[in-house]
């Protein structure tokens, strides 16, 4: 824990000793070779107050914008608002209807189906395209722009297009489908193509994204270690096996947590996209609790327990993410 | 140590650090080198490159495609909807401060995240202290809370603050992206603690060593969250839908969205709108993606 910091301390100690006359003198912000000599005294001081100091801005925003407001959505799901004007404590009232409710229990089901498809194959995606567009390809900068593009788009303007491109009449891809002898689903309208369709959207929106992160993680993988395995005669895919992947896990866990997080809380694209049907079936959990928030019946107690669970679930997988991602790592 | 902390070295990291540290610098020279003429060995195309060219020609028409569609389809019913008497813009609209308003939203709200994020970044990545593991697990945590919980609760904060409708409330409350700090924090794991102890041993300050010499290596991380900074505030719809009550203060998706709530919708003029409003934004992706390509190896380490 202490190692690097007694480790300054003592080389820093050890360099006075050699030769170097400790004067007194402070002068701040010289830099160079004229103002060193206070340093243990701001050793002392400065590097014990600054981690607090670097933290406090944006801490300071978190718990006024984010924590507090969080803190009291908890405590409103106790209590019971379902007329609109008052809110009557429960205790745990609202997350009993909730594990009643029917439709609650198909949502978290899709939520769950529709995580976990998102990040598997999302993931994966990212990998095998930052890969492809970290060598030497041709267009590579094109390939990597292109990538990139739905990241930059509106997620609402993303659902109206591919529910335009998909609608059974009017849509793009069912005049080729059709036009090359293919049949033509009802993409849209169908309750069992309908979640992959949503699938494949959010994938289409969110891919780039990992990529690029990815991009940034591959840049600091040495790349002599790539020469020495290939002076080894490793080939191509063992080079990604072997090498790649290990080194970029890091990254990697970064983007299934980002996944994860962007999975559960999938919702501006699908409401242009679908609006959560057909019969339900890409109804998910944020959908759900926005409709119970600000639809009418409004019942703000009983949708922020939705929310408290979904945060709850979110929560869980990340930490079992990272405590997986660990022992990979320790292994 | 804590469970959270990345792969870096506490113990033994001196000596393994240092070899590494020094090849690094060389290394990703002769990857360049080397790893470029992977592709084109003198044999000519390998099947590896085949596939890897085809999978990416598809994957290019997959986004393409709806793109270029929309792109005509923004033109294409203009002549129908002139049928009409031609109203483009309906009176209502003033689309210089709209626009105004989303640029000062995003510049200033980029500017600031960024500040913030990699300074507590840099805290949680490169200080021991008390406090920071549980802190860094609040921070992620928070990533988890889904805007539409919290919404009530956070207008009431902002409205109390005085910064309901006006920009502050649109720049201010989503500055610190837990992503952000995360991002950062993984990336600023990887650079190594000798030059930080260097700098100090030097007489740099905790915040000089900070300005100049983590933040430049960090670059790359910090166009990536630059980038995603920009394309959020630009796109965000929701937030600003419920604090911007008074057109003065509307973004372009809000005025985006006035225009497709209208009673006949002109979907070619809403599908026009989107173009124009994601121009900027890949003129500013095209502009920094040489940051992120040239990486470390033009930055810090010379």
């Amino acid at each position: 824990m202490t190692t690097a910091t007694t480790g300054g301390g003592d080389r820093a100690a050890a360099r006075a000793a050699v030769g170097e006359p400790t004067r007194d003198s402070h002068r701040p912000g010289t830099g160079g070779g004229a103002g060193r000599p206070g340093r243990t005294r701001r050793v002392g001081t400065g590097r014990k107050l600054a981690p607090y100091l670097f933290i406090a801005p944006n801490m300071l925003i978190f718990a006024v914008f984010i924590i507090w407001p969080a803190i009291n959505g908890f405590n409103i799901s106790f209590y019971d608002s379902s007329n609109g004007r008052t809110f009557e404590w429960v205790g745990g009232g609202n997350y009993a209807r909730l594990t009643q409710d029917a439709e609650f229990w198909q949502v978290l089901g899709q939520t769950v189906v529709f995580t976990v498809a998102f990040v598997l194959l999302a993931t994966w995606g990212a990998i095998l395209l930052a890969s492809m567009l970290d060598v030497q390809v041709k267009a590579r900068g094109f390939f990597r722009a292109v990538f990139f593009v739905p990241v930059l788009l509106s997620p609402v303007v993303v659902g109206l297009l591919w529910n335009w491109m998909l609608d059974r009449q009017i849509g793009v891809v069912n005049a080729l489908l059709g036009g090359i002898g293919l049949p033509t689903p009802g993409w849209l309208v169908d309750p069992h193509l309908a979640l992959g369709v949503v699938v494949f959207t959010g994938l289409w929106t969110h891919v780039g994204f990992y990529t690029m992160i990815l991009l940034a993680g591959l840049q600091g993988i040495d790349g002599s270690l790539y020469e020495a395995a290939k002076l080894d005669g490793a080939g191509s895919l063992q080079l990604f096996r072997r090498i790649t992947l290990p080194l970029l896990r890091p990254t990697t866990l970064v983007v299934i947590v980002l996944a994860t997080v962007n999975g559960f809380q999938a919702y501006d694209y699908i409401y242009t996209l679908t609006g959560g049907g057909p019969l339900g079936s890409t109804t998910l959990l944020v959908q759900y609790i926005y409709d119970n928030a600000f639809r009418t019946p409004i019942d703000y107690g009983f949708a922020s327990a939705a929310g408290v669970l979904l945060f709850g679930v979110v929560f869980v997988v990340t930490l079992v993410n990272f405590v997986v991602g660990r022992r990979r790592e320790a292994v | 140590m804590s469970t959270l902390q990345g792969d870096q070295t506490v113990g033994g990291a001196v000596p393994a650090h240092e070899p590494r540290a020094s090849s690094t610098w060389t290394g990703i020279g002769a990857e360049r080198g080397g790893r470029a003429s992977d592709g084109r060995r003198g044999r000519g195309l390998s099947t590896l490159d085949v596939v890897r060219g085809a999978l990416l020609t598809i994957g290019a028409a997959v986004v393409l495609i709806p793109l270029v569609w929309m792109l005509l389809s923004s033109f294409k019913t203009a002549g129908e909807l002139a049928a009409r008497p031609p109203q483009w813009l309906p009176s209502s609209l003033s689309l210089p401060t709209y626009l105004a308003n989303s640029v000062i939203v995003t510049v200033a709200a980029t500017v600031l995240t960024l500040a913030i994020n990699s300074m507590a970044a840099y805290a949680f990545a490169k200080y021991n202290f008390r406090g920071r593991d549980t802190l860094f697990v609040v921070t992620l945590a928070t990533v988890m809370i889904p805007l539409q919980v919290i919404l009530i609760p956070l207008y009431q904060v902002v409205a109390s603050l005085g910064m309901a409708n006006s920009l502050w409330g649109l720049i201010i409350p989503g500055a610190a992206t837990p992503t952000g700090v995360f991002l950062l924090r993984q990336y600023m794991l990887t650079i190594p603690d000798e030059l930080i102890e260097a700098a100090r041993i030097d007489g740099a300050s905790e915040w000089r060593i900070f300005w100049q010499v983590v933040l430049p290596l960090a670059r790359p991380a910090l166009a990536v969250l630059a980038i995603f900074s920009v394309i959020w505030r630009w796109n965000d719809f929701l937030w600003p839908l419920i604090i911007a009550q008074d057109e003065s203060t509307y973004t372009l998706p809000l005025a985006i969205a006035q225009f497709s709530s209208e009673l006949v919708v002109p979907f070619n003029l809403v599908l026009a709108l989107s173009v124009l409003s994601v121009l900027p934004v890949i003129v500013m992706f095209l502009f920094l993606q040489r940051h992120i390509v040239t990486g470390i190896a033009q930055t810090g380490m010379k």
